[in-house]
């Protein structure tokens, strides 16, 4: 049995043992797996097979949710009446206007994808074994060390509820991440993340990172100030993914967290950046419908510099009154729906082009830790990593020390100076998955360096 | 769960393994969620599976499967072994451990009430009735509450003969008041942010923190923000209150010195650290001030246990004495690579990941200060409360924090209140400059529910002690 008839399976038992006026089952199947590597040898080496089923009671305006991993029948029964206390005695919410019905243009029925052979079938222990020493050996051949992993995920999602949403899929990825460290310190990264594990370019990516790490040996630090930046597209991803998080939900809107809520509609940007969600890209990986089992829209966010919409799920939706965009987290979601397959339009330029249209700025491989001061301005604090240069007369000359910006990327998106036609998948197996060029910005404000 | 653990250490030498353990782990939760007056979420959880660890070949494997039938644990067992060879081949030495007594035990944590015997409309009152109080301050316009309890059994064996049965409860909870003008969100939380205060303990520790009657003082200071100035830039003394010397703790002591990140094996993703083993004992970490101890006894915390997650007891161990840096903590496998005993550090999130280095309680032990003297002692400066954000680089060198609420001092005395105030430093230079460290009675153990680390992820709950303690010549208001 594929991993989604698994969890259709499962959902529709446990909501046949559901007791409420609406009863909706969220049912998964994952069978999932991460080789680990760290000084040049697999040193984590993991697989896990789990599910659960979570189930939501509406009796009334009363909702209550109480989740499994047991399969059996009596623990099915006991999830369902622990979900159906919790709807009894939690007070009445006018405002919740019911599950999503099939029966409506928002939420039609989402056949099941088809079944077929699982990835990690073929990506067994051994050949997950062989890319990560395909890795290994880029940096070890020369004298550096390599640390990352090489993973891969198989999940079934099903939704059923009440009303006849009937929706199950299957989500697969493989992903292989690379760190590779010169014995000063300097260090380059190379990361890749696709539904097919054959694809993976073990070797290519083992150099990618080695070259950027043998690089950056001798880097010098950045004094703090303000610079011309071209982000490479793991660094554009991690922007990216906190824009979604902080200003296109429907809740961050709602409750005038979000700038889209003061300037939508407005030329915030310029016409060369369009941001949207769009799960159903078959270059990204996700899943054809939401949390609700709602299938999922293509959703503008950013219409060419104009801030145009955000996504929905059923309530906010009814709330907002407008459409239902499928975007739900699982129940109960204390942030609302949330784009979990952000794109940024491409450009026409070459990386290079964008590098040779700065006098002197900065390149950035890749942040870390990101944070965020303010969310209504996305003010940002961050660190970057693995491979930071100097751009000086339109070309790299001298590797960086690790810097620490604090930037709002709502001013830095305002001057978006090119954007790169090549984009790449970021992201993880399991989760979301953000689509990027590389981005030339015209002011990206370093406030410290180590060292 | 006991008859599991045997099956599965059975299945696991069968199948090859030279060492095997098992953790079974049997978790039942409950979460309550109040925003703007609305009930958002009343969700529980159960959960039960077991994570099958085994050396084979010299090397480590380790499968989780939550089917726990005779069937399941024999295909988790093989598959373990399996991943163990196919991870071999890139060892050159076999995997060496610590030693570990193979001890047999029972340990359960505090608790005076079950919080799942309270009624859920108990706990929902509680709830929307803090949540009223802050909605009364008519600049709040959102508005959270929320509450979380846990309760959780495991059980490890080894092939060593461990066989160790631990459960223990936690409860957190905790407010927030936003007062959202066009452009801005002031947030002031209560007792902390990001979800409040967690512990190990029942329901009583959940009334102890009395919500409702914190409400009305937080919601008056998220309205008070919105008239109030931008924290100033520059550079200056800074007192921090003891939840915000609790994430300092974390994020730039706790962290840099476990020893799994020092040893590299954390380095692509939550990075290396800025400690090297060669250092320990020699490295001047902070101030003569700066006390820095790990103590998984601490009663309550949740960083606390009677054994970790190899069956290693739980021990109390100074991290940095006056200023130097003593101690790591460890695991049974980065120890021996130093050639020391575990510190007993080695902790698993779940039943489906494996133990890593990670933190229990790590304090800052208490001064002398009382916070109105260190206050009037201080001529001029900023005191700065309750974290809103963190950040810090891949060797924990560079940080930033911003906090919710600051008050300028100056002669002394507290000052104006400022708005999104920030302080940014380098761990060896912001430690050095710790000169004063509050005392016993400002000190408390403050849970840390979301600390992140390793691949897969893993969400572990650790603690911290700390007090206010006082910085000086620390850079304020960051891009402000």
């Amino acid at each position: 049995m594929s991993a989604h008839e698994a969890a259709a399976e499962l959902a529709r038992r446990a909501l046949a043992l559901a007791d409420g006026d609406e009863v909706e089952a969220l049912a998964s199947f994952e069978h999932a797996a991460l080789t680990r590597f760290a000084n040049n040898r697999i040193h984590q080496n993991v697989v896990e097979r789990a599910h659960s089923v979570s189930v939501r009671v509406v009796v009334g305006g009363r909702q209550g949710v109480a989740s499994t991993d047991r399969t059996d029948n009596e623990a099915l029964v006991r999830c369902c009446a622990r979900a159906r206390e919790a709807a009894v005695h939690a007070p009445d919410d006018p405002s919740f206007p019911g599950l999503p019905d099939p029966g409506l243009p928002d939420a039609s029925f989402v056949p099941a994808a088809p079944d077929g052979p699982s990835l990690l079938d073929a990506f067994d222990a051994d050949a997950r074994a062989a890319a990560a020493v395909a890795i290994i050996a880029q940096s070890s051949e020369r004298g550096l060390t390599a640390a990352g992993t090489v993973s891969a995920s198989v999940t079934g999602i099903a939704v059923a509820n009440s009303r006849g949403i009937d929706a199950a899929a299957t989500r697969s990825a493989a992903r292989a991440t690379v760190l590779s460290m010169h014995e000063t310190g300097a260090s380059g990264w190379a990361a890749w993340l696709g539904p097919d594990a054959a694809s993976l370019p073990a070797d290519s990516l083992g150099d990618r990172a080695a070259l950027l790490a043998a690089r950056a040996v001798g880097a010098g630090p950045l004094e703090p100030g303000t610079y011309p930046v071209v982000l490479a597209p793991d660094a554009v991803a991690d922007v990216v993914d906190f824009l979604g998080y902080t200003s296109f939900g429907a809740r961050a809107y709602h409750e005038r967290r979000s700038f889209v809520a003061l300037h939508e509609g407005e030329q915030l940007f310029p016409e060369s950046f369009s941001l949207l969600d769009d799960a159903l890209d078959p270059a990204t990986v996700g899943l054809p419908f939401d949390f609700e089992g709602v299938p999922k829209r293509r959703v503008p966010l950013v219409d060419r510099g104009r801030p145009v919409g955000v996504v929905t799920d059923s309530y906010w939706a009814a709330r907002l009154a407008r459409p239902n965009t499928g975007h739900a987290l699982p129940a109960p979601n204390p942030y609302g729906p949330l784009p979990l397959n952000l794109a940024v339009e491409p450009g026409t330029a070459s990386i290079d082009e964008m590098i040779s249209g700065i006098e002197r700025g900065v390149y950035v491989t890749r942040f870390h830790y990101v944070n965020i001061e303010d969310p209504v301005s996305v003010l940002l604090t961050g660190m970057t990593r693995d491979g930071t240069f100097l751009i000086e007369d339109g070309r790299l000359t001298k590797p960086l020390r690790n810097a620490r910006f604090t930037q709002s990327v709502v001013e830095a998106l305002k001057g978006l100076r090119a954007t790169g036609r090549d984009r790449e998948l970021v992201g993880t197996e399991d989760g979301g998955a953000t689509l990027v060029p590389p981005l030339a910005l015209e002011r990206w404000r370093f406030t410290g360096s180590t060292g | 769960m006991r008859d599991i653990a045997a099956a599965a250490l059975d299945a696991a030498e069968l199948a090859g393994a030279s060492y095997a353990d098992v953790r079974v782990v049997e978790e039942r939760s409950e979460s309550i969620t109040v925003r703007t007056g609305r009930v958002e979420g009343v969700a529980s959880s159960e959960t039960m599976g077991l994570g099958i660890r085994v050396i084979a070949d010299g090397a480590w494997g380790f499968a989780a499967t939550a089917e726990a039938t005779e069937e399941a644990i024999r295909a988790a067992a093989h598959e373990a072994v399996a991943l163990a060879r196919a991870a071999a081949r890139t060892w050159r030495f076999p995997v060496r451990l610590a030693d570990a007594p193979a001890v047999r035990d029972r340990w359960r944590g505090p608790c005076e009430t079950d919080p799942f015997a309270v009624p859920i409309e108990e706990k929902i009152s509680l709830l929307l009735t803090a949540d009223e109080a802050m909605r009364a301050e008519p600049l709040v316009s959102v508005t959270e509450a929320s509450l979380d309890s846990l309760a959780l059994t495991k059980v490890f064996a080894s092939t060593d003969g461990a066989f160790i049965e631990q459960s223990y409860t936690e409860v957190g909870a905790g407010i927030a008041a936003r007062a959202i003008t066009d452009g801005e969100v002031l947030t002031r939380s209560y007792p902390n942010s990001h979800g409040g205060q967690h512990l190990q303990g029942g329901w009583e520790a959940i009334v102890a923190m009395d919500l409702p009657g914190n409400a009305p003082r937080i919601a008056e200071q998220a309205a008070a923000l919105t008239r109030a100035a931008l924290c100033p830039s520059g550079t200056t003394t800074v007192i921090l209150d003891g939840s915000q010397v609790a994430l300092q703790v974390h994020e730039s002591i706790g962290h840099p010195t476990e020893l799994d990140r020092v040893l590299g094996d954390e380095a692509a993703f939550a990075g290396t650290s800025w400690v090297r083993a060669a250092d320990l004992g020699t490295l001047k970490y902070g101030s003569d001030r700066v006390n820095v101890v790990a103590d998984a006894t601490t009663p309550g915390s949740l960083g606390s246990f009677a054994y970790d997650d190899e069956g290693v007891p739980a021990q109390r161990f100074d991290v940095v004495r006056e200023g130097v840096l003593v101690g790591f903590l460890s695991s049974r496998e980065s120890a021996a690579a130093i050639g020391r005993a575990s510190t007993g550090c080695a902790r698993a999130s779940g039943w489906n990941r494996i133990p890593l280095v990670r933190m229990t309680t790590v304090s800052l032990e208490p001064g002398e200060w009382d916070l109105d003297a260190l206050i009037a002692d201080t001529d001029e400066g900023l005191l700065m409360e309750t974290n809103s954000s963190w950040s810090i680089d891949d060797r924990r060198l560079n940080f930033q924090f911003a906090c919710e609420v600051g008050w300028e001092i100056k002669g002394g005395k507290l000052g104006r209140m400022v708005k999104n105030p920030n302080y940014t430093g380098i761990t060896p230079q912001f430690w050095a400059s710790c000169d004063a460290v509050c005392s016993a009675r400002h000190w408390q153990v403050w849970g840390v529910p979301n600390c992140g680390k390793g691949e897969p992820m893993q969400v572990a709950h650790v603690a911290h002690g700390a007090a206010p303690a006082r910085f000086r010549d620390v850079q304020v208001g960051v891009a402000r």
